[in-house]
């Protein structure tokens, strides 16, 4: 993962945006990338239906009905009924509660610990560095979903807990590239400026570095978020993340989605496609992010 | 790499016994049965095991037999984990190793063909293609895909895992499906680095020089800038295929692969430290070692390259 950050550039161009105001940055980020401008209007819908859940969803989601079960897609229920006549269509729309509150978590807090260590990394260096680097390589050699189930067998499955287990994984990998994005800011003039005047470690890691690493910080949390989703299926499909009776995507797909495929396969193929939609929604948006603010950085 | 494997050994030591909860425990008294054992049982039983020795001194004993190239048995089972491991292994390579020449296969072409053709529709849908593989849950391709073979044609793919060398078709029949949808997924990473390694390499001047020159196109494309784009894609293709031996985790329960990763699953359940132990260490080891070949490979790909 190499990175070169072409530094005047970005900063200077993100001052002339900062000044032109965000809404007219905005509009040009849709006009000049109109495909991460398609992902950004599923993402804020998907916002919308989370927010709405209550309102617009036309079932209880947790509500069983044994005398519906496993109904065809109809205009009761528009996406059908599962193995225990619950409405398909409420538990997406409850569903994505979930997916939003783990992938904008997990993203969040993954990012922002990465980011203030990878800084801190390159700020310190010497001795510092050197052990922290160590300890990210050891916490990278595991797959993203083996240490996140070693976490949550640790944890416990809550949500919060899920969110943080989800969240672990993720911090090393955006130390990394937050780090060699840092150490070429490092020896910036204006850092040492800010050392000869004085001030502490703090101040100078939290006022001067962090926000020249804005554009790989936000293209790392961008990327994460839909990762944080997949993975949060992935666990609740597994049966190890979220629990029943919580409306969860992967957790849709789970148990008697795969035993009734044949003859209900509604249940197998929304919840799925709520998942790819989503996921897809939020790589479109950040791919595009990536090209506006830093084409060069690759985010694995 | 020592140093690493070493964190890597004393970290899922350490993780393993975080977890609440021992192999003991996760057999007796989680069955719902602790009131009919006592606890001078509990106790002899985590003796057996060698559970109620100081946590270094176990720590110890299982590094000492790592040096002699000795695993340890099963704490659930009692068998040697080789065993254990040894079928499955088996499995999950060949999934990973298919997976690979199925995103391979996908990844280069299109990602050459997305770069030559940038900014049409043809770069337009590769991308497209490449980022839907990216959001698409391979576990969730693979219900899809057992769906459409039982709606149109009625049929499944065998359940039952066959070693290749008894049979190769029944074989490929069963394994070929998980790994066209993991490659799937696995091949959209490597298409966007395939993809965005040739745009930045065709623009090199050499590539100028050489069509300025009047060389045919096809030479251009394959001696001159595939081969200098190829570096980070391989190293892509590398690193997924190491975390694929024990990312299949969800794939196979699909599937119904009995591989490294239900496996996995199945030794956190019930706290078989011994075993989630060597699988973790096996796994990141593969990783590991894969990252060195990669360095070596990059210094006899590129000469440009030298490590002193």
């Amino acid at each position: 993962m190499a990175i070169r950050v072409p530094l005047d550039t970005t900063v200077e161009a993100a001052r002339a945006e900062h000044r032109r105001g965000w809404m007219t940055v905005a509009l040009a980020f849709c006009r000049r990338r109109s495909l991460g401008a398609a992902g950004a209007v599923v993402v804020l819908l998907m916002i919308a239906v989370g927010l709405t859940a209550t309102l617009i969803a036309p079932y209880d989601p947790l509500a069983v009905d044994f005398g519906g079960m496993l109904a065809r897609p109809s205009a009761d229920h528009w996406l059908g009924t599962d193995a225990f006549g619950r409405d398909v269509l409420s538990r997406l729309i409850y569903g994505s509660r979930t997916a939003l509150m783990v992938g904008f978590g997990a993203a969040f807090f993954g990012a922002t610990a990465g980011a203030i260590l990878g800084v801190g990394s390159a700020y310190f260096g010497g001795r510092v560095d050197l052990y922290l680097q160590r300890l990210m390589d050891v916490f990278i050699s595991f797959p993203l979903i083996i240490l996140a189930l070693a976490m949550v067998a640790i944890l416990g499955n809550s949500l919060p807990n899920v969110i943080t287990a989800i969240t672990i994984p993720m911090i090393p990998r955006c130390a990394l590239v937050i780090r060699s994005s840092a150490l070429s800011i490092r020896d910036m003039p204006y850092v040492d400026a800010a050392r000869t005047s004085g001030f502490g470690h703090a101040r100078i890691i939290l006022r001067h570095m962090l926000p020249n690493v804005m554009a790989p910080y936000l293209i790392m949390l961008t990327a994460f978020l839909g990762q944080a989703i997949l993975l949060e299926a992935s666990l609740s499909f597994l049966g190890l993340g979220v629990q029943e009776p919580v409306a969860a995507w992967g957790l849709m797909l789970r148990g008697a989605a795969v035993d009734f495929a044949e003859t209900a396969p509604w249940m197998a193929i929304f919840p799925g496609l709520a998942i790819s939609l989503a996921v897809f929604a939020f790589n479109l948006f950040g791919d595009s992010l990536r090209d506006a603010l830093d084409p060069r950085l690759r985010v694995l | 790499m020592f140093p690493t494997l070493l964190g890597v050994a004393v970290l899922t030591f350490v993780l393993l016994r975080i977890v609440p909860g021992d192999v003991v425990e996760a057999r007796y008294v989680a069955a719902g049965q602790g009131q009919f054992f006592s606890k001078e049982l509990l106790a002899q039983e985590r003796a057996k095991l060698g559970l109620d020795k100081p946590l270094w001194r176990q720590f110890v004993d299982w590094m000492w037999g790592i040096v002699r190239l000795d695993l340890g048995t099963s704490m659930w089972t009692g068998a040697p984990i080789t065993q254990e491991i040894k079928l499955r292994f088996a499995l999950s390579l060949q999934v990973a190793i298919m997976a690979s020449i199925v995103a391979t296969l996908l990844a280069i072409p299109l990602g050459i063909v997305a770069a030559l053709k940038q900014d049409t529709w043809v770069d337009y849908a590769v991308r497209v293609f490449s980022i839907a593989g990216l959001a698409t849950p391979s576990f969730w391709l693979g219900i899809l895909m057992i769906l459409g073979f039982l709606i149109i044609f009625r049929w499944l793919p065998p359940m039952v895992y066959t070693p290749f060398w008894v049979d190769p078709w029944q074989n490929l029949a069963q394994l070929i499906w998980p790994a066209l949808a993991v490659g799937y997924r696995y091949s959209a990473v490597a298409t966007r680095m395939t993809r965005s390694t040739m745009l930045e390499v065709l623009r090199e001047d050499y590539i100028r020089t050489a069509r300025a020159k009047g060389l045919w196109e096809q030479l251009i494309l394959k001696r001159h800038a595939l081969k200098n784009a190829i570096l980070p894609v391989v190293t892509v293709i590398g690193l997924e295929f190491a975390f694929l031996l024990g990312g299949l985790v969800v794939t196979e329960q699909v599937f119904n692969l009995n591989g490294l990763g239900l496996l996995f699953v199945e030794a956190i359940a019930r706290r078989d430290y011994t075993l989630t132990q060597a699988l973790v260490l096996l796994v990141s080891s593969a990783f590991i070692v894969v990252n060195f070949l990669m360095d070596v490979m990059y210094a006899w790909l590129d000469p440009r390259i030298r490590y002193r």
